[in-house]
């Protein structure tokens, strides 16, 4: 069909008219940075898993998704009608907390008992061992929570309803209308971008973890437990991918559900890889890139200018695709990580 | 009872049979060069020291204790450093940090970084450097300082001089002299004459075995029983 340019370059002009507005810009970007900050919480686990271990963990999406279901579970258990903002909101941090160290203890146990006994074999193995848990984690949380009367998809709305109005109402940034979760969702990114810093960069464990991504042999040489490394890296790694799930929890787009295990997992490949695999200033940036894109490619979504909804998904593996091509070993990635 | 002794040492890599047999004895504040020509199996001697290849058959006693069996994590810590080939720099780390990670969490840092820091003066200026944007020299001042600090009183140091210009080695044999002060050491050596100069004894190793061994005094290349072994 031929492009119509009567109708077409109108278009073009005003889309690029409303997207150079203040609200707009506002809009995209803080939507964006809420995004990225859960991106980088769940990409960032698998990140640390892979860079140290050379392990690419396909469970780690199903993880995410217990996170959701656990956080959503207290969540409806404690909160009623009439509880308080402020409390729901302090319930939330403490399931932020039970969910990273029940995850984490889950992961180590994980890690200790499954993956250990098959280092010394090919990549391969782990990658069949973690995707066959993934599926396992997946259809056996569907009996339970069917068996609890929740439908595994879509999105548990009992437990998103959970979510103090602060959140769910919107707010006037510069003359856009933005949804109170994701300054929240800000927040808690900068906490956890600055959190895992601090952990690489101000401690000796994370030392170790950041010599053991180059050459964890050489590290066990000087004296470091590197199987007892590769433990809590995993165990923190299940913990991070935990708390991703409960930031998902009450996001409108997201919401606990079984499909979590795989969408999740994927969003997560996609930073890491256009970051870099085991780089943690990648995945802070990757994370950016893609919060903004999906911002963006929603914005146009939701404004009408583009009617493909498929279009966030789209641009997204897009972004990775291109990445692929041109720079294979992501942003910050070197061509080879990875212990194994 | 000597420092180190290798008993009947057997390592395979896969099915490959690498040591065939290797029997050498090190005692304290000695350096012993480990010669031969490439392949014969003298970083395998190192690495099954140091069980990063554990032997299958034969026994490793370090101060009269057998090691074989445990992990190298424990082996290091039981004093054993080591300057592997290619020296294996953490490049993304500073220097100060390549340093540390080699420090035991009980020592005291401070005091083991400026006790290297005084061996070899030119990392304390490089400290806050990563150690991928060093010179190969400066790299091997690095990995030699590495494979000091942690208490080590045995070090095993591989292939010091190799890929570094002559006037670079000069430095090195400087810094394995200085190290040498302190710990034992044994060393593999492509350069000859190098080995020869550093070392007190020499084992010569050929196909996984020892042939010949004893001390480096007067030994040359030209010997009839070393250039047997070592020529191509």
């Amino acid at each position: 069909m031929p492009i119509e340019l009567a109708t077409e370059v109108p278009l073009v002009i005003e889309t690029l008219e409303r997207l150079f507005q203040p609200s707009t810009i506002a809009r995209i970007i803080v939507e964006g940075l809420g995004k990225a900050a859960v991106y980088f919480v769940l990409a960032v686990g698998l990140t640390l898993v892979f860079g140290l271990m050379g392990v690419l963990n396909f469970t780690h999406g199903a993880m995410a998704m217990l996170g959701a279901y656990i956080g959503g579970l207290v969540m409806v258990l404690s909160v009623s009608d009439g509880t308080d903002a402020l409390v729901r909101i302090a319930l939330f941090m403490v399931v932020l907390a039970v969910v990273f160290a029940l995850l984490t203890g889950f992961g180590s146990a994980f890690e200790y008992s499954l993956i250990r006994p098959i280092y010394d074999r090919t990549p391969m193995y782990q990658i069949l061992l973690t995707f066959g848990v993934a599926l396992i984690l997946e259809e056996v949380t569907r009996i339970v929570v069917l068996s609890q009367g929740i439908q595994p998809e879509p999105p548990w709305s009992g437990a998103m309803g959970t979510a103090p109005a602060v959140f769910t109402e919107r707010y006037d940034i510069l003359g856009a209308p933005i949804r109170g979760l994701y300054a929240f969702e800000i927040v808690l990114g900068i906490v956890a971008v600055v959190g895992v810093w601090l952990f690489l960069n101000r401690t000796l464990y994370g030392l170790y973890i950041r010599a053991g991504s180059e050459d964890p042999e050489m590290v066990e040489a000087l004296g470091i437990d590197v199987r007892q490394a590769f433990t809590i890296v995993f165990g923190l790694g299940t913990g991070l991918a935990g708390i991703g799930g409960v930031l998902l929890m009450w996001d409108p787009l997201w919401g606990p559900s079984a499909l979590l295990a795989i969408d999740v997992l994927l969003y997560a490949f996609v930073v890491v890889i256009i970051g870099g695999l085991g780089s943690f200033k990648g995945t802070v940036v990757a994370a950016i890139l893609v919060g903004i894109a999906d911002s963006f490619t929603t914005w146009l979504f939701a404004t009408g200018i583009v009617t493909f909804t498929g279009l966030p998904e789209l641009t997204i593996f897009g972004l990775l695709v291109i990445m692929l091509i041109i720079r294979p070993q992501g942003l910050y990635g070197v061509e080879e990580v990875g212990g194994h | 009872m000597s420092f180190l002794e290798l008993e009947d040492v057997q390592t395979y890599y896969g099915e490959s049979h690498v040591l065939q047999g290797v029997t050498l004895d090190v005692e304290e504040q000695e350096i012993v060069a480990l010669i031969g020509r490439n392949g014969v199996g003298k970083t395998t001697t190192l690495r099954s020291i140091l069980q990063l290849t554990p032997p299958r058959e034969g026994t490793i006693r370090y101060k009269g204790e057998e090691i074989g069996g445990k992990d190298t994590h424990e082996v290091s810590n039981d004093g054993i450093g080591w300057v592997p080939e290619e020296r294996r720099m953490f490049g993304y780390l500073t220097v100060e940090e390549n340093i540390r990670v080699a420090v035991k969490p009980d020592d005291d840092f401070e005091a083991q970084r400026e006790y290297v820091y005084s061996l070899f003066p030119a990392l304390d200026e490089f400290s806050e450097k990563e150690a991928r944007n060093l010179s190969g020299g400066q790299q091997q001042m690095l990995a030699i300082a590495r494979g000091m600090v942690g208490q080590n009183e045995l070090l095993l140091v591989d292939e010091p001089s190799e890929g570094l210009a002559p006037m670079i080695v000069d430095q090195v044999v400087d810094a394995l002299e200085t190290a040498s002060e302190d710990t034992t050491m044994v060393l593999v050596e492509q350069n000859f004459p190098l080995a020869m100069e550093l070392a007190d004894r020499f084992y010569l190793i050929d196909h996984g075995t020892v042939v010949e061994s004893g001390s480096t005094e007067g030994v040359t290349a030209d010997d009839e029983r070393i250039r047997r072994y070592l020529s191509a």
